[in-house]
């Protein structure tokens, strides 16, 4: 789960991060009265879940009260990164003469946190990678041990910074892998770090990514979670415990797993396009069945349903009957071509043909989408 | 031979008395796996399907012999489950569990490195030495015994290429699932590593998908490392950009983890590339002819 910046700056700030004073502004008027507050002048910036969004028009500086009010209004229901702009942020603006990128991440190959340091800040880090790549420091981190303030400082040095504000720097980078640690986070980011004229650091951007499968122990996210999936059918999806990816084709995909429903997809995609990505996990049974038959059916235009099971933690014979009863009740002309296969795979069979679909036993999907195609070129 | 698995290992069930771990306890048993205790906390002295439970892993280990384990136990529980486990001196656990935070799977995988125990998973779908014994969710009746070694990301994929290279009479000498976590227990380079010193495997096919960095770094292991040869097959070209695709490590981030970049990577590496899952058995057959 991304969280937005003023979300991601409120995480940091908890570790003792500074940041510039922030309000969150919904309306134009709340834009102008959060820059009185603050004090002329200021930033407003777009609260959208991309990167880049600066050179996007998605970061503004306004000098006046008026220009506050007026820069929210454009923002406000714009478009930024092809994303609604639904909320603002107004920060007061800090003079900055240097900018240094500072992340943890985690390296999924090692399996370790990654403390990450740029000198050369302000730009994305995968930008920095690709131009000056020797400007970029990073080190491992042991999880047991997690980042000491030793180890931060050795990471600035490494970076050739020294005196106070190496010492600075590293204090920001503990404090940021304390809020990667205790939020646990997959990504924690502060781009930049700024240093003001006068020497002191503040960070200008945040960037956090939690960790979906951790939520249950961070509930004041897991709400906003939920609310925060803007396609409807994802969202469903997401309701009744399913992976549902919405795509722009007709032809359905219902799979028992998600290296399998991948798979079926980039057979489906060889002559026809896929409507949906749907795949069930590991938790079937004949309710669940019959709810993704519901949610599947819903989307327009489809011309044909593929359903591809296996039997190894999920009982598909029950499974099989949610889909038979959602089809009792609901009948469709469409063209349905099922694949069953493993634990209790005769018994699924035959409750599926009883439903009126056509079932492929024992061959490659490959084959089964074939039967699919060869149907749908019979009715048409 | 076969790797991790055999014959006879004494297999523990964690969980045993849930209902996922009771109804595959009965397919493990009835596939010849030597299940020889279960450990769910507070049941110690019950029985599930003849087989005896006890409330902690060491007396598992001390009254039954258990060597490996297999968990079905809710995801909060798993980072203790391990560390006793492996404190109990269990070096093989398969980790079937899925949504293991992302911070207790590094934990978790520090611990086991650290006391030299192997972990498939989290999100493994077990692992099958055919004929011989499974430990995990694997179909049995989607593998035969052979010299063909298999490692997957995922657990339905496994089976979907296991049946084609059955039904091509050719089957496997040990299937791993390694799951598709962002971070897994075991890579891809350790388990291909296990399969070159198996002599009983004379091929490996790797079953990937979009997102992470393992086959990425299998292309580097292989040609330094591996004297058998190896076909793989990456899922997800189809996949759209930014989207995790049922696994939390599929995801195609930017140009980063996409099965086009895999699939190139692994060809460079002197890899057989298969574009659709039934493609395998093409290429497994004209390697094995070469």
């Amino acid at each position: 789960m991304k969280l937005y910046e003023f979300e991601a700056a409120d995480v940091l700030r908890a570790q003792g991060i500074p940041f510039p004073e922030y309000t969150v502004a919904a309306t134009p008027a709340e834009a102008r009265r959060a820059a009185t507050k603050i004090g002329l002048p200021v930033v407003i910036k777009a609260q959208v879940l991309a990167g880049g969004r600066g050179l996007a028009g998605g970061v503004q500086t306004a000098e006046t009260l008026d220009e506050v009010e007026k820069t929210a209004g454009r923002m406000l229901g714009s478009r930024v990164k092809g994303l609604p702009v639904e909320c603002l942020v107004v920060a007061g603006r800090v003079a900055v003469a240097k900018e240094i990128y500072l992340g943890i991440t985690v390296d999924g190959y090692l399996g370790m946190p990654v403390a990450i340091l740029s000198t050369a800040g302000g730009v994305s880090i995968e930008e920095i990678a690709a131009k000056s790549p020797e400007l970029i420091t990073s080190r491992p981190v042991s999880i047991a041990a997690g980042l000491t303030l030793p180890e931060a400082e050795q990471i600035v040095r490494e970076a050739a910074l020294t005196g106070n504000e190496a010492r600075a720097i590293a204090g920001n980078l503990y404090s940021l892998y304390r809020a990667f640690r205790q939020n646990d986070a997959l990504l924690a980011e502060i781009n930049p770090l700024a240093r003001t004229p006068q020497g002191d650091y503040i960070a200008l951007d945040a960037r956090v990514e939690l960790d979906d499968s951790a939520l249950y122990r961070h509930p004041e996210f897991q709400n906003k979670y939920q609310e925060r999936i803007s396609n409807l059918l994802e969202k469903k999806g997401r309701d009744i415990g399913v992976t549902y990816v919405d795509l722009e084709g007709e032809i359905s995909i219902i799979a028992s797993g998600a290296g399998l429903g991948m798979a079926t997809m980039d057979i489906i995609s060889q002559k026809l396009r896929p409507a949906n990505f749907l795949e069930t996990g590991g938790a079937i049974s004949a309710e669940l069945l019959y709810q993704v038959m519901g949610l599947v059916m819903q989307k327009q235009n489809l011309k044909g349903l593929f359903i591809n099971l296996y039997g190894g933690i999920n009982p598909i014979h029950e499974g099989a009957k949610g889909i038979v009863r959602y089809l009792e009740e609901h009948p469709t002309p469409i063209p349905i071509v099922a694949r069953a296969l493993g634990n209790r795979q005769e018994e699924t069979w035959e409750i599926l043909k009883s439903g009126g679909i056509t079932v492929v036993p024992k061959v490659a999907t490959e084959k089964a989408v074939a039967e699919l195609v060869r149907l749908l070129e019979a009715s048409a | 031979m076969s790797i991790l698995l055999h014959k006879g290992t004494r297999v523990l069930v964690q969980g045993i008395t849930g209902r996922v771990g009771r109804a595959q306890a009965r397919w493990m048993l009835d596939y010849g796996t030597n299940i020889v205790a279960g450990v769910t906390p507070g049941k110690g002295g019950e029985e599930v399907e003849g087989v005896p439970v006890f409330n902690t892993v060491a007396e598992a280990v001390s009254e039954r012999g258990a060597e490996a384990s297999v968990f079905f136990i809710p995801a909060p529980a798993v980072k203790a489950a391990a560390t006793e486990t492996i404190d109990a001196g269990i070096r093989l656990i398969v980790v079937v569990t899925e949504h293991l935070p992302v911070h207790d799977a590094m934990e978790v995988r520090a611990y086991a490195r650290e006391h030299g125990a192997t972990l498939l998973g989290p999100t493994s779908p077990g692992i099958i030495t055919p004929g011989e014994s499974k430990m995990g969710i694997m179909p049995g009746n989607m593998f035969r015994p052979g010299r063909i070694g298999v490692i997957s990301r995922s657990g339905t994929l496994a089976y979907e290429i296991c049946a084609d290279l059955a039904a091509a009479g050719m089957g496997q000498s040990t299937a791993v699932g390694m799951g598709a976590d962002p971070v897994v227990f075991t890579g891809l380079p350790e388990l291909l590593g296990l399969f070159d010193n198996d002599p009983d495997t004379d091929l490996v096919v790797i079953v990937g998908e979009v997102g992470g960095t393992q086959e990425e770094h299998a292309a580097r292991f292989i040609p330094e490392h591996m004297s058998k040869p190896v076909v793989a097959y990456i899922a997800g070209h189809s996949a759209p950009k930014g989207k995790r695709m049922g696994h939390a490590g599929a995801i195609v981030q930017g140009s980063m983890g996409t099965a086009e970049s895999k699939a190139r990577a692994l060809r460079e590496a002197g890899v057989q590339v298969a574009r659709y899952p039934l493609d395998v058995v093409a290429l497994v057959n004209k390697v094995l002819r070469e």
